[in-house]
């Protein structure tokens, strides 16, 4: 029983997506916006109720199975507050949704229910179920527009890489489970040094990062994001850039530090490669895009790669620094897409011609397409400025030990110079484009999606000027993690 | 209770800018009812502050960086003390009546609701520099304090001289705020914070510990007061700045702008005054040459504001040589009195000019003026009030604000005493010859006759100024301010505090009164009956050099040009073609480039999406484990 009251945030989101499934078939279809609400608030309860968790050190569920810490706190708020934000985001465009608005809630609510797993997985059992939960129910999410061309292709592509990485992940696991016995984070972590020095443990735990890589879409298994980010409906491509990539990123730290810490110097170069050549690919790809959704693909693939610069220092600094970049991130991503949502809708496109003119047929969309642009960005006073600054303090920090990390530190700023180009490039189509022969009459924005603008670009500017209260939590977190 | 009321005072003009920007832009009224009722509202929560005799520091944690050896650290912190105490009070009192007033002058405008966005966002950015604790948030507010006077010397953009005008406050202050900067920056990396507590305790420990570089960072810090109080030689924006609506010019030249770099000189006193630094001595000179300019070029100006403006630039050269005097008896006050009583009669005097062109249809030229004494009664009273303050005629407070600083001057520098005699002949002889042109002699045009006294509404806060400017001298003022510099207040009944001045330096108080006599008489003599100016063909070349203000602007505006010109050319060439030649094509292209190769890879087709994936993995592996 105590084990239940332990994972209780999952469980409750489990049960309302369930409940969201049963109360889809008695409902009119008038009753399904409140239907999303009834859901959105739900997950409000639960995110509230998070905060009655107070982990005294961590306690493990299941035999072990199943941890919690701040750590899993930290990200299981994270998810909690991204799927408020994509349900409302669904429930505001639902017009433009073909399928059953009842499923996609639904759908939703299990994956998000699979990354607030991710969250505390302690066994390589329940990391691959509980990744496979979220992967499974994207490959429906993404394809969710069924009569729309782009949307199947981009489901299909995602369901094919997504099962080649799967494959890739299992068999690390079982590599791993090969070389040492056990699938229990707390065995491996105590495993004498001999164990650690086989190389099909190394090998497993590499072909483990595989299936890792290709949820936070890091170089080089990032290829299937632009083409999925472009084709999948708005709200799943939100979803998908901050949840999907951030539950990679859980699992990454967590095995990093507490699963196989004896092998974290033989990442350090790895990683540190990796996270140089995501910025780098994901930057020069972006220059000549012209559609916001693919733009946003790339985008996401540099920001992996200041994520990962922030893991790769191995110390707690780089990690809190990740964890606030992701926090400002998924704001910056929610506001960006919101806006793209309601263009898509009213425009039918999303390239750069479509934005032309939006200052003057909806000023709101188009600051909070500029709050978002400006903040990826990493303009001050907005949360990216203070991610990115985070991430490169603990690079510098690092580099005393590491001088590679110097190397990395001017690809990252380059990276940055070059970003601006197009971020502003988009910030230029929605104030000076010229707006050709689109209709320009104004665009009514329904109220959630307002409200939904308004708090994410609030959210924006506050994380920007008061970083310490999201830096004290993820300090909490990342020192339950065991960093120094 | 109390640790909130100070963010209270601080956040209620910016809580009321916003409200105004986001709904009530058209609506001039509202607009007007926010923004007074906010400022209102602020004097009250600072009387009772003051009332309370409330002091120490309120903050909140902004950004801490640390990296081992250096830490930087800068709180969101508010500071009171007697010094803050009173300036809070004098800033929103002077302002409540400005706000007031605005409400009647500006009553027609169409762009009201912007004007009171302005005005708004001024007063929260004032405040923020009276409540300021550290360095870097005292330069934040500086800096807003310089946009939102652009915004509102700037306020009828239409006007091309109004545009002109706030372009070159901005970027005169501009230039005085680097050298602030590079105060501040040098401030911290000597002294390692930027908390003033910190950085007073850090000076009473160890006072020699700013070194051989005393000097430059108290001249750097001065270089901020040298642009925001518009001292020599960047006093060239201020007249300008009259282009704004008159109760702007009230504001900015009473109370406000112009009087925060006299606050920050006092509020870092004990930066400037420190052993080994001659800070002090550029500070008092500057200061007096500003005083002693300002005042011949007055003599000559014939527009009613512009007058002010240059007797505003004036006395303010004598609060900045005040400071610089202050230096022997460590206490600065005598320039925060003068700056307290010169708020009161200068916004009196701002809001009088404003009352006459305001009845006069916006007519400036006080040689078409005349005879108004008759026609607006309550305006020519008030006025006339605020001029005998300003001359420093007894009992009114302006004489013992000015006595004090001539005083101070007769100790400290005798050069400077004669200097500050002179000008203080001068201010009585413009000020006077203001008052017989416009006023006293006879009508110069029709206007005149057709005019009316203005609005309650406007004359109302006339009189309520006239109070202070009458009465400040008998309020311990100056004793009130020497609480910050650790002295003690004492208690003077009135007559003592009337003939204090005579016992305490009879030297000084009397030639300062014989000067003010001298130039009445001779502004009497001069312009009682003048139908046009006497001056120009009695001293020629002189009153020329005084009309065109000793052709700075022309200096300025040819040195500017040229060098721009040089640099432009300069400039014209790199850019043409080393950057954009040579790094940005050259860059630009190189990137581009690989950003259209690289997209070719990602070519939509799904088998090669996996080969590439797969690849991927091929070649971690062999990088990961062929080592």
């Amino acid at each position: 029983m105590n084990d239940v009251v332990l994972m209780g945030l999952e469980v409750a989101v489990l049960v309302t997506g369930l409940a969201v499934l049963l109360l889809d078939l008695w409902i009119t279809p008038d009753q399904r916006r409140l239907l999303g609400f009834g859901a959105i608030a739900t997950l409000g309860v639960i995110f509230s109720a998070s905060f009655a968790y107070l982990p005294d050190g961590t306690q493990y569920a299941f035999g072990g199975m199943y941890a919690l810490d701040e750590f899993a706190l930290y990200f299981k708020r994270f998810f909690l507050i991204a799927g408020m934000f994509v349900l409302l985001l669904s429930v505001g465009t639902s017009n433009a949704e073909e399928g059953g608005q009842g499923e996609y809630l639904s759908l939703s609510l299990f994956a998000l229910a699979g990354m607030m797993f991710c969250a505390s997985a302690a066994n390589l059992a329940l990391l691959f179920v509980s990744l496979e939960l979220v992967t499974v129910t994207f490959y429906v999410l993404v394809g969710f527009q069924r009569r729309r061309l782009a949307s199947l292709e981009a489901a299909i592509k995602y369901l094919i890489i997504g099962a080649l990485s799967s494959a890739f992940l299992v068999y690390g696991i079982a590599l791993i489970y090969g070389a040492t016995g056990t699938l229990d984070f707390r065995q491996l972590a105590s495993l004498p040094a001999a164990v650690m020095e086989s190389r099909i443990l190394w090998l497993g735990a590499l072909f483990l990062f595989v299936g890792l890589g290709f949820k936070m879409a890091a170089v080089p298994f990032q290829i299937w994001a632009p083409d999925v980010y472009q084709g999948a409906p708005p709200s799943t491509t939100a979803f998908l850039a901050v949840g999907s990539k951030a539950a990679g990123f859980v699992l990454l730290l967590r095995v990093l530090h507490q699963t196989l810490p004896v092998l974290e110097t033989r990442w350090l170069h790895l990683l540190m490669g990796i996270a140089g050549l995501s910025i780098a690919y994901g930057v020069l790809c972006a220059i000549p895009q012209r559609s916001l959704k693919r733009l946003l693909g790339y985008s996401s693939i540099a920001n992996a790669g200041y994520l990962l610069i922030g893991v790769a220092t191995l110390s707690a600094a780089g990690a809190t620094a990740a964890l606030y970049y992701l926090a400002g991130y998924l704001y910056t991503v929610l506001a960006a897409f919101i806006v793209i949502a309601v263009v898509l809708q009213h425009t039918g496109r999303d390239d750069f011609d479509g934005l032309a003119g939006l200052h003057q047929r909806s000023p709101l969309l188009a600051a909070g397409l500029t709050f978002a642009m400006v903040s990826l960005a990493g303009i001050p006073p907005l949360a990216g400025f203070f991610g990115k600054f985070l991430v490169l303090k603990a690079a510098l920090a690092a580099g005393a030990e590491h001088p590679g990390f110097y190397w990395l530190l001017g690809i990252a700023i380059v990276g940055v110079v070059i970003s601006l180009y197009y971020y502003f490039g988009v910030v230029r189509a929605v104030y000076w484009g010229a707006p050709g022969e689109q209709p320009a009459g104004p665009i009514r924005v329904e109220w959630p999606l307002q409200v939904a603008l308004y708090l994410a670009m609030v959210a924006i500017l506050w994380l920007g000027v008061m970083p310490n209260q999201i830096t004290n939590l993820a300090e909490l977190a990342v020192k339950s993690l065991g960093l120094r | 209770m109390e640790y909130y009321l100070p963010w209270f005072i601080l956040l209620l003009p910016l809580a009321s800018a916003v409200a105004i920007t986001l709904t009530s832009l058209r609506k001039g009224g509202v607009a007007a009812r926010l923004s007074i009722g906010a400022c209102v509202l602020a004097f009250v929560l600072s009387a009772v502050l003051f009332g309370r005799d409330a002091s120490g520091v309120t903050q909140f944690n902004w950004i801490s960086l640390s990296d081992g050896a250096t830490s930087f650290i800068a709180d969101i912190a508010l500071r009171l003390d007697p010094l803050s105490r009173l300036m809070l009070l004098v800033v929103t009192g002077v302002a409540s009546a400005i706000h007031v007033y605005s409400y009647g002058y500006m009553r027609h405008d169409p762009g009201m609701g912007r004007y009171f966005a302005g005005l708004s966002l001024f007063m929260f950015s004032m405040l923020g520099i009276v409540l300021a604790d550290n360095l870097l948030m005292l330069f934040i507010f500086w800096e807003l304090v310089g946009v939102s006077s652009y915004l509102l010397i700037g306020f009828w953009y239409e006007k091309e001289a109004a545009a002109d005008a706030a372009k070159k406050a901005f970027l005169t202050n501009r230039l005085g705020d680097f050298g602030f900067l590079l105060g501040i920056i040098l401030v911290w990396a000597l002294l390692g914070t930027l908390d003033i507590g910190a950085l007073k305790t850090k000076l009473l420990t160890d006072p020699n510990a700013l070194g051989a570089l005393a000097t430059a960072a108290g001249v750097l810090l001065f270089c901020g007061a040298v642009g925001k109080s518009a001292q020599f030689p960047l006093h060239v924006w201020l007249p300008d700045a009259m282009e704004g609506p008159t109760p702007v010019s009230a504001l900015i030249h009473a109370a406000t702008m112009v009087a925060a770099g006299v606050y920050l000189l006092c509020r870092l006193f004990f930066l400037l005054d420190v052993p080994g630094s001659h800070a002090l001595v550029v500070i008092a000179w500057t200061g007096g040459l500003t005083a002693l300019l300002a005042a011949l070029m007055a003599v000559q100006q014939d527009d009613i504001k512009r007058i002010l403006a240059y007797s505003t630039l004036s006395q303010l050269g004598y609060m900045v040589m005040a400071v610089g005097l202050s230096g022997s008896a460590d206490n600065p006050s005598p320039a925060m009195y003068h700056l307290t009583t010169h708020a009161f009669f200068k916004a009196l005097l701002f809001l009088g000019a404003g009352s006459v062109i305001h009845a006069l249809h916006h007519e400036q030229n006080i040689w078409r003026m005349g005879g108004l004494v008759r026609r607006l009664p309550l305006t020519f009273w008030t006025f006339l009030v605020g001029t005998l303050a300003l001359c420093g005629v007894p009992p009114l407070s302006g004489f013992f604000s000015k006595d004090g600083i001539l005083a101070l001057a007769q100790h400290g520098n005798v050069a400077l005493f004669a200097l500050a005699v002179l000008v203080a002949g001068l201010t009585a002889f413009y000020m006077f010859r203001l008052v017989f042109v416009a006023f006293i002699g006879p009508a110069k045009s029709q206007a005149p006759d057709r005019a009316h006294e203005s609005p309650p509404v406007m004359t109302a806060p006339l009189v309520v100024l006239a109070v202070p400017s009458v009465l400040a001298g008998f309020w311990g003022i100056n004793e009130y301010f020497g609480q910050q510099y650790g002295t003690r207040p004492v208690e003077h009944g009135f007559l003592a505090t009337l003939i204090e001045p005579f016992t305490h330096a009879p030297g000084a108080a009397l030639s300062g009164l014989i000067a003010t006599a001298a130039g009445f008489a001779l502004a009497f003599a001069l312009y009682r009956n003048a139908v046009t100016d006497p001056l120009p063909s009695r001293l020629g070349l002189v009153a020329r050099w005084l009309r065109n203000r000793f052709y700075f602007e022309e200096l300025y505006a040819g040195l500017i040009r040229w060098t721009q010109d040089a640099l432009a050319a300069v400039a014209d060439f790199v850019d043409r073609w080393v950057v954009a030649g040579l790094v940005v094509k050259g860059v630009q292209g190189s990137v581009e480039l690989t950003g259209r190769l690289l997209r070719l890879v990602q070519t939509g087709n799904l088998q090669t999406y996996s080969f590439l994936f797969a690849a991927g993995v091929a070649l971690l592996l062999y990088f990961a484990l062929a080592r």
